[in-house]
């Protein structure tokens, strides 16, 4: 009893002489906000580098084995290593959520991954790299390297 | 207006973060016992259990404006409590014991029906035997009286995990008691 009553003491004249202190609620508001943003950059980066991915694919055509070897050749290994570093950050970020430990670790992972991978197929299929390619900007320059020669004459014919 | 000693814990805990940190004492004098038990119950030895406790409730203090009021108060210093015994646990692996005694409090005044009694008893003369992963969650329910819900909270496992893990303590127990 006299060791639980230390504890009060000890910790009650430590607060009280001010050793230790409080964290102000402002810091942990930041940390939220702050994981919150982590979040969003991890998502939006992992699917524009799947959408990437895809896009890469679906403009080197068909994988006939010559053309395989070639596109693995000239294949951007940056954008597959980032989007598994940002996946990876999105997933240690979910794991600070209250709800992260509610439901099975791996069903969330698995989750969010394909969510992730779909939403980068989808982004692409939806022609959002076409329309990149179509107009002249800073996203373009971006994205050379990741069509072949010939392919813009493919979705501009006009010009 | 209601006593000191009346208030809830989260009441209490508004009260130290906005104006009166002497209340704190209150809270550490509500928990420390039960603390202890628990932490000694996961390390298994009495001073430790007694330093982390102490570390927990400073850790707590430092981050009580991290504390949501609308949960529950006990579940947060639990798993604060259980976090420093994983820590501890990593820093001193070698010096942990595996097999001590294991001196729970006596159950006096705890109102019980007779089955639940008996798997108390059971639980605490078995409880020693089984792994911590198994071993943690039963005396959280059992000796702690902590509902599915708050055990889920402190070991931040699923509550189906809790279930499981519950009930194949439940079979380990009574393997190892029927045996002994």
């Amino acid at each position: 009893m006299s060791k639980e009553l230390n504890i009060t003491e000890n910790v009650m004249q430590q607060i009280n002489e001010g050793k230790i202190k409080m964290k102000p609620r402002i810091y942990f508001i930041a940390g939220s906000i702050l994981t919150f943003v982590g979040l969003v950059f991890s998502i939006t980066t992992s699917i524009f580098l799947i959408n990437l991915i895809k896009f890469y694919f679906r403009t080197h055509g068909k994988m006939a084995e010559y053309r395989f070897e070639q596109m693995l050749a000239n294949f951007p290994w940056w954008t597959a290593l980032f989007a598994i570093v940002t996946l990876l950050l999105g997933i240690w970020l979910i794991k600070k959520y209250e709800f992260s430990y509610k439901k099975k670790p791996f069903l969330i992972i698995i989750g969010f991954v394909l969510a992730i991978i779909f939403v980068g197929i989808f982004v692409d299929i939806a022609g959002f790299n076409d329309s990149i390619i179509r107009k002249n900007g800073k996203m373009k320059n971006m994205m050379n390297g990741y069509y072949p020669k010939g392919y813009l004459n493919e979705i501009r014919p006009n010009r | 207006m209601k006593a000191n000693e009346e208030l809830s814990d989260e009441e209490i805990i508004e009260k130290v973060r906005t104006s009166d940190k002497d209340l704190y004492a209150l809270i550490i004098n509500r928990y420390q016992k039960k603390l202890i038990r628990y932490a000694n119950n996961l390390i298994k030895n009495e001073e430790k259990a007694i330093d982390i406790v102490q570390e927990s409730f400073i850790k707590a203090f430092i981050n009580l404006n991290s504390f949501d009021t609308k949960k529950k108060f006990s579940s947060w210093i639990y798993r604060i409590v259980h976090n420093q015994v994983e820590n501890i646990r990593k820093k001193y692996k070698q010096e942990t014991p595996l097999l001590e005694e294991w001196d729970f409090e006596s159950k006096d005044d705890i109102e019980k029906d007779f089955e639940q009694k008996e798997t108390i008893e059971k639980v605490e003369k078995c409880l020693k035997e089984i792994p911590l992963i198994y071993s943690e969650p039963i005396s959280l329910y059992y000796i702690d009286e902590k509902s599915y819900e708050e055990i889920s909270d402190i070991l931040k496992i699923p509550m189906g995990t809790v279930a499981t893990r519950i009930n194949r303590a439940k079979i380990i127990i009574k393997k190892i008691c029927q045996k002994n």
